[in-house]
């Protein structure tokens, strides 16, 4: 991991993507819990744009099996799982 | 639903299912044939892989700034991008067609399922040995696919149509690929051998997607339809921005390659390469009204 930003850079830079990517309602007020995918706050087809955006945050590629639709439910979990390993 | 009164697929298309898999049959090809003429090694500083319009940072001032060694490594980086979209793009169309075989389709449909999954077939052997053989390396999938609903007959006619966009760009850089003389003979081969098969998928592709679209959409609410055509404007610009990607730049020694996408995605030039790889695809869509606007590029 060669990420140069700290745990409040980084999801305040995930929930400003996420508000300048959605058009959905909540996207604006979007909290560090909040469903993305089970509120439908983020597509598949706009995951695959968030991936090139956590590798560039991250520092590295993402592993084809690191992929896993859980992984994304919120930008709490994005962060446990491509920043923390968790 | 209107699907109940009137056959979802059109005497039209079973025709032309038909006369195509006859086509197959007389024209079945042989991956390992093709490839026997393949050198063991290629130097990529020394050729061309990929035509020079169709290289991604072509028309940019990072491309300017690279040496014409340079460039011949980045015309290779490009194919090797081009033919793994290629092998994670048929892979996924060849699992949807094995589900698909033998289900409600009239029996000229199947038959020429059968030959568009041998195709697709050949043509992820001939992807995935020049990658393996000459980079080294297929480059990873970045697409993820979530459970969701589908209104009747919706997830049939999105897996045409995914295919459709999907062929239609990929048959665009196979024509201007196939059709420059200045090209590795190896990547010239490999994309006029793809462009054979696939003008035969795109035309079935066409038909079954017209069918599909003028069958079930009448059942479909302003919601769904809605959200279907926002779906595929994203999706055709989804895969487009495959195209633009940060992991060949990573292997040129580019810094920041993500950067370096985004100035790509951002330039005129590839605004102008994006309208030129859609055009018969946008005309495809909105002609037959499964589009109402051009999607934005």
């Amino acid at each position: 991991m060669s990420t140069s930003f700290n745990e409040q850079e980084i999801k305040t830079k995930l929930r400003a993507w996420v508000a300048a990517k959605s058009k959905h309602p909540e996207a604006a007020q979007l909290t560090d819990e909040t469903p993305i995918l089970e509120r439908r706050i983020l597509s598949s087809l706009q995951v695959m744009d968030l991936i090139l955006h956590l590798e560039q945050l991250r520092g590295t590629p993402l592993q084809p099996d690191e992929l896993q639709p859980g992984t994304f439910s919120s930008v709490n979990r994005i962060y446990e799982y491509f920043f923390q390993g968790k | 639903m209107s699907s109940q009164s009137k056959p979802l697929i059109g005497e039209a298309s079973l025709t032309l299912a038909g006369k195509l898999s006859g086509i197959s049959v007389a024209n079945r090809g042989n991956p390992y044939a093709a490839m026997e003429s393949w050198p063991q090694q290629l130097e990529p500083t020394e050729a061309w892989h990929t035509s020079l319009p169709l290289i991604s940072l072509a028309g940019t001032p990072d491309f300017d700034s690279l040496s014409e060694a340079d460039r011949k490594r980045m015309s290779f980086y490009e194919a090797v991008n081009f033919y793994s979209l290629n092998i994670h793009g048929e892979r996924s169309l060849m699992e949807s067609i094995a589900h698909r075989l033998y289900r409600k389709w009239p029996a000229p449909v199947s038959d020429y399922l059968h030959h568009f999954l041998a195709e697709e077939n050949n043509h992820m052997t001939l992807f995935g040995s020049f990658c393996l053989r000459y980079a080294g390396k297929i480059y990873p999938d970045r697409h993820m696919n979530f459970p969701r609903t589908y209104a009747p007959g919706e997830e049939d006619f999105l897996f045409f149509a995914h295919t459709l966009i999907f062929e239609e760009i990929v048959d665009y850089y196979n024509y201007v690929n196939a059709n420059d003389a200045t090209l590795h003979p190896v990547s010239r081969e490999i994309n006029r051998l793809h462009r054979f098969d696939e003008a035969r998928h795109l035309a079935f592709g066409r038909k079954i997607a017209a069918d599909l679209f003028q069958a079930y959409s009448p059942s479909w609410s302003p919601e769904t339809l809605s959200a279907l055509r926002e779906h595929l404007a994203n999706f055709i610009l989804v895969t487009l921005r495959e195209y633009v990607n940060p992991d060949i730049y990573r292997d040129l020694g580019l810094a920041d390659p993500y950067a370096v996408a985004e100035r790509a995605w951002q330039s005129p030039s590839g605004l102008e390469r994006r309208q030129k790889a859609t055009s018969k695809l946008r005309h495809f869509l909105i002609s037959n009204g499964i589009l109402l606007e051009e999607p934005p590029l």
